[in-house]
């Protein structure tokens, strides 16, 4: 459909899950319970409309104190007086009765207003109370579907759109039975919800219906913030809109910047490629994120984001800074963001958002999310955590976007499964573990890809340390267990480290196996 | 387009903008916008909370709860007064609004009283100060 032929809400995000708004003279119900936001969304599709596209609006409200609204809508930053006094927007205080009378009037005064502003939008607020005005001016019984009908059939020939809103739930019968009528008769409904999740409280929205367009399904989440009104985060799973190209898979190989590890990994890995690093606590993995940021930073001239739900970017940069890694740097150019949301509560519609609009603007290449497991404690559901994930991949691979997750292994010696609470190894393009190995009494930190996709990778388990630069290999012939080098173990990650009966011996620098 | 913030305050109109919060006596706001009865009072306040009230007399009067002959009255005398404005009348329907136009002097005692009246110890000196419409001396009043 042609955008021409669509209103903008104006609301933030709500207009693109509309796939660019609602066909002009749609009837648009609004509906929910208590305290879910109907007001505030007509009040701001009245608003927007007025401020931002120049087309003026009527709000007639039943119950409602206009000047308690224009209060209120102040807390938004929407200066709705200003607006009255530009004859850009009429608050009008009325009562179903006068409300019913003046649409079918020929000559309304609410209409003369209307025209008078030249208005295009009006919102009505809680359609439901029109229920209780059955009989007309020459007590004529109708019924509420007539009513809302003869409503629709005025608005429609003034060539105005029209929001609603409606009470659903606590309201009483009357209105309740009434909501299947208006369900039916309006083009577009909005159903907004407020549930808890736990203790905490979470609004969202759904488009059910919208007459003459498509738009975007599900359940997306809803913030009401001060200061700003209205914002519509889309559901994280949501498919990729259909215009999106998926771009071919690059045949450019990304290198990571640690020379060993590109060694290992095959030469690096492909631009767009996903891996995943796993390994406990301590092993090493930010200290890899933070290497792996900073080197496409100044080497490859790549954008990185690193986001953590676990560590503010104060104490990342104070880190990386103890082991030489300048990061803050970076940080201070723009060309390495640090995204920390605290974990409580974390709204993942909202952070998605977040991620994606950072990425856009900065044009990232390079992303680590350090780590998996704090999603997992902060989101609670295994199915929008996992969304979450196929969604970051998805919107990786169409960005040709080069993303590392990090996932903390609850395992400490060795490890039976990747990834324990649900199998996302299989959808990455590269997998990298990192272990702790206990050789006589010390900890040894290790280094295996066990996985690169279109690599030729190596097999073999390195040791490595963590000094001044971040993340090395040892050498192959450096001894760092007294009297063997690693090779000369195996059964390394299945916490079980054998000793080879002959030594390995080290020859012009080539290993020499020895036997069992 | 300014902060909805700064304009809120003072709401309705910009000549309250530059109003010094100075506190001038009850008797000389209430001579200085003209009103004497307390259902006078009611009704004006009623307009000027609900901006434009597209609505009928038997409404008001149901809303604020003063017989409908008293509100018609009163809606009469404050229009004389310059103090609201009416359109013109649609089945029984019309438009109230506060007048706009009112000098800026008595735009002032407005605001004055308005502002005592959003305490509940100032409504209670309003009506205090103001004739009860059922009272001999208001009676004589709303029948003028």
């Amino acid at each position: 459909m042609a955008t021409d032929g669509l209103i903008k809400t104006g609301i933030k995000g709500l207009d693109s899950i509309l796939l660019g708004g609602i066909p002009r003279t749609n009837v648009i119900l609004v509906q929910g319970v208590t305290g879910s936001g109907k007001t505030v969304m007509g009040s701001e599709f009245i608003y927007r409309g007025a401020a931002l596209y120049n087309e003026p609006g009527l709000i007639v409200v039943f119950e409602t104190s206009p000047e308690k609204l224009i209060r209120d809508a102040a807390g938004f930053g929407w200066n709705l007086d200003e607006l009255q006094q530009q004859k850009k927007l009429q608050i009008i205080f009325t009562s179903p009765e006068v409300l019913d009378q003046e649409l079918r009037s020929p000559d309304s005064l609410l209409l003369e207003t209307a025209k008078e502003i030249g208005a295009q939008r009006i919102f009505v607020d809680g359609i439901g109370l029109l229920n209780t005005n059955l009989v007309d001016s020459n007590s004529v019984h109708r019924t509420y579907r007539e009513l809302l009908q003869q409503l629709i059939e005025s608005l429609h020939r003034e060539n105005l759109t029209a929001m609603f809103s409606l009470e659903l739930g606590n309201a009483h019968d009357s209105i309740a039975a009434a909501a299947g009528s208006i369900d039916f008769l309006a083009d577009t409904i909005i159903q907004l919800c407020r549930e808890r999740h736990g203790r905490r409280m979470q609004r969202s929205l759904e488009i059910l219906k919208s007459r003459g367009q498509d738009y975007e399904g599900g359940e997306h989440t809803l913030h009401v913030t001060g200061g700003l009104g209205l914002e519509v985060f889309r559901r994280v799973q949501a498919p990729l809109p259909a215009k999106s190209i998926q771009p071919t898979s690059s045949t450019m190989r990304s290198v990571i910047g640690v020379e060993a590890i590109d060694t290992l990994i095959g030469g690096g890995i492909f631009d767009g490629s996903t891996t995943m690093v796993v390994g406990v606590s301590g092993v090493g993995k930010t200290v890899l994120a933070t290497q792996i940021l900073r080197e496409g930073s100044l080497k490859q001239k790549t954008r990185g984001l690193l986001i953590s739900l676990d560590e503010h970017p104060a104490q990342i940069i104070r880190n990386a800074q103890t082991l030489g890694l300048k990061l803050e740097e970076q940080v201070a150019d723009g060309t390495i963001q640090i995204l920390f949301e605290s974990p409580q509560e974390l709204d993942i519609d909202a952070h998605y958002a977040r991620i994606v609009q950072i990425i856009e603007e900065r044009d990232i290449q390079r992303m680590v999310i350090d780590g998996m497991t704090s999603y997992s404690t902060a989101i609670g559901e295994v199915g929008v955590y996992r969304d979450f994930f196929h969604a970051m991949v998805a919107y990786s691979k169409q960005r040709l976007m080069t993303t590392f997750f990090n996932y903390e292994n609850p395992e400490f010696l060795g490890i039976s499964s990747y990834m324990p609470d649900f199998p996302l190894s299989s959808i990455v393009d590269n997998l990298i573990l990192l272990s702790l190995v206990e050789i006589n009494n010390s900890l040894h930190r290790c280094i295996s890809v066990v996985k690169s996709r279109g690599s030729k990778h190596s097999f073999d388990t390195r040791e490595f340390v963590i000094g001044q630069g971040g993340i090395s290999l040892v050498p192959l012939q450096q001894n760092q267990v007294p009297g063997l080098p690693l090779q000369s173990y195996s059964s390394l990650l299945s916490r079980a480290p054998t000793r080879f009966s002959l030594p390995t011996r080290i020859e012009n620098g080539a290993t020499v196996e020895g036997k069992k | 387009m300014t902060s909805a913030r700064e304009q809120l305050q003072p709401r309705a109109n910009v000549i309250i903008e530059a109003e010094k919060p100075t506190e001038l006596p009850l008797q000389k706001c209430l001579d200085g916008v003209g009103i004497s009865l307390l259902s006078e009072w009611d009704v004006l306040i009623f307009v000027y909370r609900h901006g434009a009230s597209l609505t009928t007399v038997d409404q008001i009067a149901r809303l604020i709860g003063y017989p409908s002959g008293i509100v018609s009255d009163t809606l009469d005398r404050l229009e004389r007064e310059e103090l609201i404005e009416r359109s013109r009348p649609s089945r029984g329907v019309r438009f109230y609004r506060i007048l706009t136009s009112m000098d800026s002097r008595r735009w002032l005692y407005l605001r004055q009283l308005i502002r005592l009246s959003e305490s509940r110890a100032g409504r209670l000196q309003l009506a205090e100060r103001l004739k009860a419409p059922f009272s001999d001396s208001g009676r004589k009043k709303q029948a003028s």
